[in-house]
């Protein structure tokens, strides 16, 4: 039992940033446009993830820095600033999105106005975060976020053509429209690879007080969680091509989502998904609200954690507290969520680059590391995801541009 | 034992005696003539000394960040590990002011020491 609550961290990272708002979108009409065919990208930026995930959370427990430590302690200065500056426009953008993410759950759920629902939803999470300790965050919102496994339940029912769903997993171009093709792929790549996932993963292995003791716990974290986080991935994809595939129905909206699970499983099913995705955003939420303020503390050199408590981390937790502010700002202007975090995935990519190098790097010092450091399989994985993200950060902007974010 | 300043030193987390985060090395004085061996003889920490390492985007963040200057003596370096850890406390060489200021503030919420 306490080996499972161990793997919290991995869960919690994985559900928040596989299947925030923008992924349960995105996944879902991935689907709906091109059916099974992008199930392979999925797998790319899984192993990608946790390769990442498994290296930052080794450095957190061998040398105690988080990611940031890293990246200013590599890039130099002025660059790290620019990831810095990029990261925190990028993560209240995210908030803003879960958080609104958050309001239209409760809101599906209890019919209540919507603009009182982000209000309720913005003192609930200060409420949560100020009064939990970080260790049962996790498991709330981690283990919560595993309602969305009635997806998995309800692609199996819907009965896809599981020939199709195999082929699916093979690498492999599109026919036509293959503009729109890799904009899909590299949006499900950098949303697998969102930076602010390592950003939460490594500075939770800090939190959680891991010492190279842990480095077993880290490694099955990385593996399983995100392993877990891919799968609901396929289910959601698999579900959103058996459903919507060829209706010229687009989902953009969470409640369409939740509809892929009520089609084939009722009432029960519908309840479970709204519950899964309000856990599943919260989630995303407090990866997001942390991560911005884990980045700000650690580029400043300020004290900072959950595990300090508020007394002890003042400015961290005044971070968060404003940032949650900054994003009630934001929702409270009516801006659709989901087209948010569309956009954030996208931007996200810029900082990409300046955050897995340091990774990379920091994970092969001798001098921190000892034995600890890459072996042959990490670095090699490493730099093949290095090539992977340079692509990625390359070609994002301009794709969005050409495919009119997706629309065409 | 031999150490490289760029690397294990510039901009790494600085902690007191008792553990503390309490900034980190924004920048590092260094003394010494034509002819002579350099030598570091200050570690420079604070939002401050930002300009000096990044031009126009430093100078606003360090004026964003307040523009705080503290010079802590090189002997005051107890170890150079992970991070650069000092001989005494952080009020003590005033450092981690920000964080002792807000403190009282947030005291006032109920359960801010939990």
């Amino acid at each position: 039992m306490s080996k499972f609550l161990g793997l919290a961290l991995g869960i919690l990272a994985a559900i928040g940033g596989f299947v925030d708002i923008g992924d349960l979108v995105f996944n879902v009409s991935a689907g709906a446009t091109f059916g099974y065919q992008l199930l392979w990208v999925v797998v790319v930026g899984v192993v990608g993830i946790i390769v990442y995930s498994e290296m930052c959370g080794r450095v957190a427990a061998v040398s105690g820095k988080a990611v940031f430590d890293a990246i200013r302690e590599r890039v130099g200065f002025t660059p790290a600033l620019g990831a810095l500056l990029a990261s925190e426009v990028v993560n209240l953008m995210t908030l803003a999105a879960e958080v609104g993410g958050v309001a239209i759950s409760l809101q599906l759920l209890s019919g209540l106005p919507y603009r009182w629902l982000i209000l309720l939803a913005i003192v609930g999470l200060a409420v949560i975060v100020w009064v939990t300790s970080f260790e049962w965050l996790e498991r709330i919102f981690g283990y919560g976020g595993l309602c969305l496994l009635v997806f998995a339940v309800a692609a199996v029912k819907l009965d896809p053509a599981w020939g199709k769903v195999g082929k699916g997993f093979l690498p492999h171009l599109a026919q036509n429209n293959k503009l729109l093709y890799a904009y899909f792929a590299i949006g499900l790549l950098g949303a697998a690879l969102t930076p602010y996932e390592v950003y939460f993963y490594s500075s939770g292995g800090i939190e959680d007080e891991w010492s190279p003791k842990e480095l077993g716990l880290n490694r099955a974290n990385a593996i399983i969680g995100y392993g877990l986080g891919g799968f609901l991935s396929f289910a959601l994809m698999i579900t959103g091509g058996a459903l919507f595939l060829g209706h010229g129905i687009s989902p953009e909206h969470l409640g369409t989502i939740a509809l892929g699970a009520e089609n084939p499983l009722g009432k029960t099913g519908l309840l479970l998904a709204l519950v899964g995705i309000l856990f599943a955003v919260g989630g995303a939420s407090i990866d997001t609200v942390f991560s911005g303020a884990y980045n700000l503390a650690q580029f400043c050199g300020w004290e900072w954690g959950r595990y300090r408590h508020p007394r002890g981390a003042p400015r961290f937790t005044l971070t968060w507290l404003v940032l949650l502010v900054l994003a009630l700002a934001i929702v409270m202007t009516g801006v659709d969520p989901v087209i948010l975090t569309e956009y954030a995935v996208i931007f996200s990519v810029v900082a990409l680059p300046l955050t897995y190098i340091p990774i990379l790097l920091v994970a092969n010092d001798k001098t921190y590391m000892g034995r600890y450091r890459n072996g042959r399989l990490a670095n090699t994985l490493g730099l093949f995801y290095l090539v992977v993200i340079m692509v990625v950060a390359l070609s994002a902007v301009p794709l969005m541009v050409l495919t009119n974010v997706g629309q065409n | 034992m031999e150490i490289d300043i760029a690397l294990q030193v510039l901009d790494h987390q600085l902690l007191d005696k008792n553990g503390r985060r309490c900034g980190n090395v924004d920048d590092l004085a260094i003394e010494g003539g034509p002819g002579e061996l350099p030598e570091v003889v200050a570690i420079l920490a604070g939002p401050g000394y930002w300009p000096q390492r990044a031009g126009l985007i430093g100078k606003l963040a360090g004026w964003i960040g307040g523009g705080r200057r503290v010079r802590v003596d090189w002997s005051e370096v107890a170890k150079i590990d992970a991070a650069v850890e000092l001989k005494r406390a952080a009020t003590e060489l005033g450092l981690g002011r920000g964080d002792d200021r807000l403190r009282p503030y947030l005291d006032k919420i109920p359960g801010a020491g939990r």
